[in-house]
């Protein structure tokens, strides 16, 4: 067998084996776009016939998606600039040194970043709820999110400053920097994609969270989609064209972010998650 | 001539390992200076308490006159030629050169200027737009150098600066290295794991082992006297032959040991009979005579040739190394005569490993040295 | 006043400052929950002293009401079915499409990229998809299983209390497979392959080759995984709230849904709690494992 035949062979095996893999997604695009009846088809249509492009404004407006999307949206990049900036630090101070003391702090934030948030969400939301921290509940999903995943964050971007050589650095003091400087001028923007990554990482994590929002926020107008997700599925439903619908308006922007920047976020998750 | 450098009893700890030990160094101005040894000796650890990238743990550091302790690296005003040359990946050869001078907020015009006046004379001119991975290594090595040259520093440190780059490459980095040191009147410390660079670059040369200083002196002082055994065998390539030794009865031979056999050597000056010492003997101060014509016979073992020397290992034990200019006619299993200049054995304390100065003899070459000293610094 | 600032821009105080901040944050956030939650396990916490700070403490009251509880042990043992399972059904699948994409050819590593979307999505809209998917009367999964004659009926995988664990366990399966698959490449592709070429010189066939070179290789990064496993399995909440919420009558029920919503549905925050304590310390053991097959390479 030739080389390019053998490769072409794995190929289409390759392909055969992601698009089953990749099947339930497929299937919640094209459920979105059935009608009532055509949805509940025996056997079940693999190709719309008659897609109903307009169920996507229907469900935007009917769901009032766009206030849900935008709390969504406003708790990912709340939770996000608050792990950044004190996570950025942290980890870099773990990357540049070897000494107990690190070893301690690491092992503290891998044994933060395993605690399950629907069983640390009990301890918090008494708590929470004592200091007055629901009344402003967005805010405690928040801080609840940023202690959850600032340990992942740290980890990985752990991982992009032990890639930075310390040399740089002291050269740059050599240079005449400061320690702040030095950070700012050399480290900082050598470290940037790594930090970019992690930080788009954690953000797609936020922006599906469900167990805090849903414990902590009580008002609607407050809600994120996930919660909104969550009221839409009434046990027995059969607005399944509208639900996929609703997925697809709420997973799409991620997915597309998520295929643009592959390459990088994976290797940033797994030189993360296995050093 | 004042001095740039100086260190007293300088003591360097890593929580229990004593990584320096009471270090003691004086740098005159426009020297340059080579820390040598070999790896783990200290030497990097030395280097980098002088840029202030190590706290020292005990003693006093002194950079031009100033006490420098607890200075923080952009106050000692001091460059650094790092071993992977630390270029910033961000930055052009540009921004490289000019880095230090717009931190001290020197006009960009000028840090230009400065910029160009400096890859002028390392021949960067037409790559300053490039990034450093758009360079070759010795490129690269040239912009490490001129980054440090650009702020006319009170000193450079230089951490094994030619390690990446390939022997021929190397060997002309030498040459122009010291060039630059010299037309720069600077005051340089270099650190290298490698005795020749040590040798041919260095006006004082610094051998360090296990966080001490073994000796420091001329190259060619260390060459000729080495204080202690390490020294001796750390110096010159190829190293020194060492035989077990004892003075012989009458006090003026020492009879070396080569397990089977034994062989009677002249030492040029008295010591006390039966004393058991180790005698050293350079390969290229073995002279090969015919069988029987010199102090003593050996069977030849190995012949190596390069062409322009050929290296003879001895079949006794210890071996013996004896290199000779041009190519020999020795073979091996041929016995052969060597002859040695009393002046030229080293005699070191077998237990101690230092050296045994002659108590006579060997006169007229120590005020020489001297005189020869006083010429150069002047 | 001068020596800190100095130390600030110069020295350690730098480095503390960087590192202080962020583990008082954690410290207050995740850290004093963790203790309040272990001293609400001791304690009567309902929806009356849920507000005051002073609560009666009843001693192991909480622990052994819990014990006695009848779906305590079928929620247990549904919890130890569901993490096995799962991090069995990903590790097996994974690292079978690990080894199909390290046969390296044009496109391999885009495409197995692209696997980790299952992962990058909001749980809850996996636990939807999959809703649908198992749907009993029109559910696809149904279609593909009576088409191919595994099946002669529908099964109700949601309602039907023999298969609504099944229904979240592959649910997960298809949410993990794809992150032990991409930890599983790196591992494999950190073997060098001049192993392989000895070994073939040596005469090892490709089974041989596998389990003479590929799993012992593989030990600590297969350790790593399957505590990773665990730590995410039992992490899982979406699935069930966006599955079988536990039901019917508890047959899909675990642990970590259990304790949410005692807490929050029936808002016996103390029972909550307690289960709490109980898995945490459970997940704690795990992360142990985790980190000591990756300490190596946590030192450098």
């Amino acid at each position: 067998m030739s080389d390019q035949l053998r490769n072409r062979v794995m190929l289409a095996v390759a392909l055969l084996l992601a698009a089953i893999y990749l099947f339930p997604l497929y299937w919640m695009y094209i459920t979105a776009l059935k009608t009532g009846s055509s949805m509940f088809a025996t056997p079940p249509k693999f190709l719309p016939s008659e897609p109903q492009w307009g169920i996507y404004a229907f469900v935007w407006e009917s769901r009032n998606m766009g206030r849900y999307l935008w709390n969504s949206l406003v708790i990912a990049l709340g939770a996000v600039s608050l792990i950044a900036v004190l996570g950025v630090g942290c980890a870099y101070v773990l990357a540049r040194y070897r000494n107990v003391w690190v070893d301690i702090g690491l092992f503290l934030i891998l044994m933060l970043q395993v605690l399950p948030a629907s069983l640390m969400i009990t301890p918090i939301f008494v708590g929470f709820s004592q200091f007055g921290l629901l009344d402003t509940p967005r805010f405690a999903v928040i801080l609840a999110i940023a202690a959850k995943s600032m340990p992942f964050f740290v980890v990985l971007v752990r991982a992009t400053f032990m890639s930075v050589p310390m040399e740089l650095e002291e050269a740059a003091l050599v240079d005449g920097n400061s320690r702040i400087g030095a950070f700012f001028n050399i480290v900082l923007p050598l470290a940037r994609n790594g930090i970019l990554v992690s930080a788009i990482l954690i953000f797609m994590q936020a922006f599906g969270e469900f167990v805090y929002s849903k414990s902590m926020i009580q008002d609607i107008e407050l809600q994120p989609a996930s919660v909104g997700l969550n009221s839409f599925m009434g046990p027995n439903t059969n607005e399944w064209n509208n639900i996929m619908a609703y997925a697809t308006i709420y997973v799409t922007p991620i997915l597309a972010a998520f295929i643009l920047l592959q390459r990088r976020i994976v290797s940033g998750l797994t030189s993360g998650a296995l050093k | 001539m004042t001095l740039q450098i100086e260190l007293n009893g300088v003591n360097k700890f890593y929580g229990a390992f004593h990584a320096l030990k009471d270090i003691n160094l004086a740098i005159e101005e426009g020297t340059f200076v080579a820390l040598v040894g070999p790896s783990g000796c200290g030497k990097s650890t030395l280097l980098r308490s002088l840029a202030g990238l190590e706290k020292i743990s005990t003693g006093e550091m002194k950079i031009a006159g100033a006490r420098m302790n607890d200075v923080p690296p952009r106050k000692r005003d001091v460059a650094m030629v790092f071993q992977s040359y630390a270029l910033y990946p961000h930055m052009t050869v540009e921004e490289n050169l000019t880095y230090s001078l717009r931190i001290r907020g020197v006009k960009k015009a000028e840090a230009r200027k400065a910029a160009e006046e400096v890859a002028a004379t390392t021949g960067l001119s037409h790559l300053m737009k490039r990034y450093p991975r758009e360079l070759s290594g010795g490129q690269r090595q040239r912009v490490a150098m001129s980054r440090a040259i650009i702020r006319h520093p009170k000193a450079f440190l230089f951490d094994e600066p030619l390690s990446n780059l390939d022997a021929a490459l190397r060997v002309h980095m030498r040459k122009e290295i010291r060039a630059l040191h010299d037309r720069l009147n600077a005051t340089s410390v270099y650190v290298t794991h490698d005795q020749i660079e040590a040798m041919t670059m260095a006006d004082h040369v610094v051998v360090m082992r296990d966080g001490i200083i073994e000796q420091q002196g001329r190259p060619l002082d260390l060459y000729d006297r080495p204080a202690n055994k390490f020294v001796a065998g750390f110096i010159g390539s190829p190293a020194m032959n060492f035989i077990p030794a004892i003075v012989a009865d009458d006090g003026a031979q020492v009879v070396l040991d080569f397990g089977k056999t034994q062989a009677k050597l002249a030492i040029g000056s008295r010591l006390s009979p039966g004393t058991s010492l180790t005698a050293g003997i350079r390969p290229e101060h073995i002279k090969i005579v015919a069988e029987g014509q010199g102090a003593f016979d050996v069977p030849v073992g190995i012949v190596e040739s390069t062409g322009s020397a050929t290296f003879i290992t001895s079949a006794t034990q210890p071996e013996l190394t004896i290199v000779e200019t041009g190519r020999g006619g020795a073979k091996s299993g041929d016995i052969i005569g060597l002859a040695i200049e009393p002046a030229q054995l080293h005699l070191f304390d077998t237990a101690t490993g230092r050296r045994i100065e002659p108590q006579s003899g060997q006169v007229g070459i120590e005020p020489l040295r001297h005189l020869h000293l006083a010429g150069h610094a002047s | 006043m001068k020596r800190i600032l100095a130390s600030v821009t110069d020295g350690k105080g730098f480095d503390i400052g960087l590192v202080l901040l962020p583990l008082a944050f954690l410290f207050i956030m995740s850290g004093l929950p963790l203790v309040y939650n272990v001293v609400m396990s001791f304690q009567e916490v309902d929806m009356f002293s849920l507000g005051s700070f002073v609560r009666p403490f009843v001693g192991f009251k909480n622990y052994v009401d819990l014990f006695s509880q009848p779906e305590t042990r079928p929620i247990l043992l549904n919890t130890a079915l569901f993490v096995s399972s799962s991090i069995a059904g990903q590790f097996l699948i994974g690292f079978g499409l690990a080894l199909f994409f390290w046969m390296n050819f044009p496109g391999a590593s885009w495409l197995r990229g692209l696997f980790l979307v299952s992962w990058v999505m909001p749980g809850l809209v996996v636990g939807a998809i999959w809703n649908w998917i198992l749907s009993g009367d029109f559910g696809v999964l149904n279609f593909f299983l009576r088409e191919t004659g595994v099946i002669e009926g529908n099964i109700f995988w949601r309602s039907d209390p023999n298969y609504s664990l099944w229904a979240v366990i592959i649910a997960n399966i298809w949410l993990g497979t794809s992150f032990n698959m991409i930890l599983l490449s790196v591992g494999l592709s950190g073997i060098p392959k001049d192993l392989y070429e000895a070994a073939e010189l040596d005469g090892a066939n490709a089974l041989q080759r596998f389990f003479t070179i590929t799993l012992p290789m593989m030990r600590s990064t297969i350790g790593a995984i399957i505590a990773l496993g665990l730590i995410f399995t039992l992490q899982q909440f979406d699935l069930f709230a966006g599955i079988t919420s536990g039901g019917p009558n508890n047959s899909s029920n675990v642990t970590q849904y259990w304790a949410w919503d005692l807490s929050f549905r029936q808002y016996d925050f103390a029972k909550g709690a307690t289960i709490s304590v109980i898995m945490i310390v459970f997940v704690m053991l795990a992360s142990v494992v985790y980190v000591r097959s990756t300490r190596h390479e946590v030192r450098g």
